[in-house]
């Protein structure tokens, strides 16, 4: 409670790292009460990250503030250690301490553990948490969704200033996630301290974050909102890491500014996508400026047994269904564009109910449509980097 | 590491065959001398009195007192020891790693006679520590150098693997919670590699209560002074095969009850059996 004005001050700062011949450079702001995302692939630096907000890894270079005190500073040569950082940290393995029971586990963190504060403290957490009736158990004894909120209780306790969660949901399955998701919201509620969360699924992302970091090899690649980021990405690279589902390599074939809309063709498609200002300006060396590249998001296709030639969807496709796949929470449908061999897939996501309704099977021939303004354009790069994997 | 089908018939698996004779034989070689023992001291009319005699009460409380005061040190500096060892890979460590096994492979009576070269009377260091008033050698101090020399690394391996099964990462979790290096390791990293140690502990002490050779040589054979339980058996073959036999019988409890003793203090109350 004496600390609730420290609480309320944004968590910053920037780390170069260098970890054997992996660097890592890396800035962040977050303001109490906000989730920052910070997403990527493995090994692309988030753990690092947050290793070197904790002060468990000392960086090469930096400056980190958390809860208004620079804890470190590569110039000044400041350097707080981990335990005098005011920090929450959650780990994907929980790791309660084995020898200690639920409740000791949840005050571990507390000056005073046998006080009556203490003991207060850590009964408003259990039953926070419905924790009650395990108090006195071994976290051996405990489910995997009791074992993360165990942790989460004990991260909770000594009121941190600041929140690095990595992966704290990834052994769990899909339905405990999302519960436990609502209930890390509700926690984050009523503490407003400045998060960082680590991921790589582009839903926890979605579902918690206020902004999305993507990292990439060391590098951030984009910082935004986690719709804009996550939904659409402007960049070839940030599009492969978030993993948009469709993407086409097409030519411009004509422009319609009265539109504001253009068709795109190539592989045997033509598509209506959102007119583009970069590209009529005519950037990009000569001869490749017609070419783009188009992606759709599985999620924002609907699938039809006949040409819905009255909609307002200015792109319509037929195709054959060649897989059906069970990607929960609904499935995936993956439609052959024409009978060529090479011929372009799409990749659609519907509900099971929509499965069920429209008897969806292999071989079956199915229209996709969707709007133009679900294509968006995505800027390839030149290849100066090498890609990942 | 490959494991045997729970569902495989031991009967009709080699492992089964080969090790089930190989159990047998084993329980029978270590077993029927241990019986042996027994039955012959059971036939004696003064066993009470061979092992409540002056002698064997006196070589009895020596291999005590020297062996806990042995055990004492080796824990106290040993523990700190093992816990860099276990978390240092660095090359030095690696180094004094495996001369941490050097006394496991060395001959006990070369270890006295090594330490006598060492603190002897005209030793390397011996005849400085002489010329200061601290002589070594055929004292008790001499059977606790002798005892610590063998004894050490039992503990100390031991205690080195325990903590490496310590995950570091409990000890990071420690310190986000604003918890010290210093009271992280004596909240998480101690009582969780105390199993280990307690392991170690046990034969370490066993090996530092049989003891025989290394202070045969280092610290003689003076009743009172530095005549150990071991030491004593041997002198009392010289004269009595009873009395021998009394002292074997004491010995050999105390070992099983140190081994029983430790096996409890090993059990983890926090983890699933």
């Amino acid at each position: 409670m004496i600390l609730q004005n420290v609480t309320e001050t944004a968590a910053k700062g920037w780390v170069e790292c260098r970890v054997g011949d992996f660097n890592l450079q890396t800035e962040w702001e977050v303001q109490p009460g906000q989730v920052l995302v910070l997403f990527g692939p493995s090994g692309a630096g988030k753990s690092t990250t947050l290793r070197a907000i904790a002060g468990l890894l000392r960086p090469v270079r930096g400056h980190v503030e958390i809860g208004g005190r620079t804890v470190y500073d590569s110039d000044e040569g400041t350097w707080l250690p981990t335990h005098e950082r005011r920090l929450g940290y959650l780990t994907q393995q929980y790791h309660l301490f084995p020898h200690l029971k639920v409740a000791e586990n949840i005050s571990f963190g507390l000056s005073d553990r046998n006080s009556a504060s203490a003991k207060e403290r850590v009964n408003e957490l259990s039953n926070l948490l419905q924790l009650d009736e395990l108090e006195e158990r071994y976290p051996w004894e405990l489910s995997g969704g009791q074992q993360q909120r165990v942790a989460l209780a004990r991260a909770l306790a000594p009121r941190p200033a600041m929140f690095l969660l990595d992966e704290p949901f990834a052994s769990l399955d899909s339905e405990l996630r999302r519960n436990l998701r609502r209930e890390l919201r509700v926690m984050l509620a009523q503490s407003p301290v400045p998060v960082m969360l680590v991921t790589h699924d582009r839903e926890e992302a979605l579902a918690l974050g206020d902004s999305v970091q993507v990292i990439n090899e060391g590098r951030t690649l984009v910082t935004g909102e986690p719709l804009a980021v996550l939904g659409q990405p402007g960049q070839g690279r940030v599009a492969r890491l978030v993993g948009v589902e469709n993407l086409f390599n097409l030519t411009i074939a004509e422009r319609n500014p009265q539109d504001g809309t253009m068709s795109c063709i190539g592989q045997g498609l033509r598509l209506e996508v959102p007119l583009d200002s970069r590209i009529t300006e005519g950037a990009g060396p000569e001869g490749d400026q017609d070419r783009v590249t188009v992606g759709i998001r599985a999620s924002d296709i609907i699938l039809a047994k006949e040409d819905l030639s009255g909609s307002s969807a200015r792109n319509r496709l037929q195709g054959k269904v060649i897989a059906v796949e069970s990607r929960p929470p609904g499935y995936a449908v993956t439609l052959k564009l024409s009978s060529d061999h090479d011929a372009e897939i799409l990749r659609c996501h519907i509900t099971g109910a929509a499965l069920d309704e429209m008897g969806i099977r292999v071989g079956q021939q199915l229209w996709a449509v969707f709007k133009a303004s679900s294509c968006f354009l995505v800027d390839e790069e030149q290849p100066t980097e090498s890609s990942p994997d | 590491m490959a494991r045997l089908n729970p569902t495989t018939r031991l009967t009709n698996h080699p492992a089964g065959i080969l090790g089930g004779s190989g159990a047998i034989l084993y329980v029978l070689f270590i077993g029927l001398p241990v019986l042996a023992l027994l039955i012959r001291s059971a036939q004696q009319s003064d066993f009470l009195d061979a092992v409540t005699s002056d002698t064997a009460l006196t070589a009895l409380r020596l291999s005590l007192v020297t062996s806990i005061i042995s055990m004492a040190v080796v824990v106290a500096l040993g523990t700190p020891f093992a816990y860099l060892l276990a978390r240092s890979d660095q090359l030095w460590a690696r180094v004094v790693d495996s001369l941490v096994e050097l006394p496991l492979v060395l001959p006990p009576v070369v270890a006295g006679v090594a330490m006598l070269m060492a603190f002897g009377r005209n030793g390397l260091i011996g005849s400085e520590m002489t010329s200061l008033g601290i002589t070594i050698p055929f004292t008790t101090t001499a059977v606790v150098f002798a005892q610590i020399f063998v004894a050490s690394p039992f503990f100390i391996r031991a205690a080195k693997l325990g903590f490496q099964s310590v995950d570091r990462d409990y000890e990071d979790v420690a310190q986000t919670l604003g918890v010290s290096p210093w009271r992280t390791f004596f909240r998480i990293t101690l009582p969780l590699a105390a199993p280990a140690m307690f392991t170690g502990l046990g034969l370490a002490w066993a090996r530092a209560l049989s003891e025989f050779g290394a202070t045969m040589m280092f610290a003689g054979n003076l009743t009172g002074e530095t005549q150990t339980m071991p030491l004593a058996i041997m002198s009392a073959m010289e004269t009595s095969l009873d009395g021998a036999l009394a002292l074997s019988v004491v010995l050999l409890a105390g070992s099983i009850m140190l081994l029983v003793g430790l096996g409890l203090l090993t059990r983890r109350r926090w983890q699933r059996r």
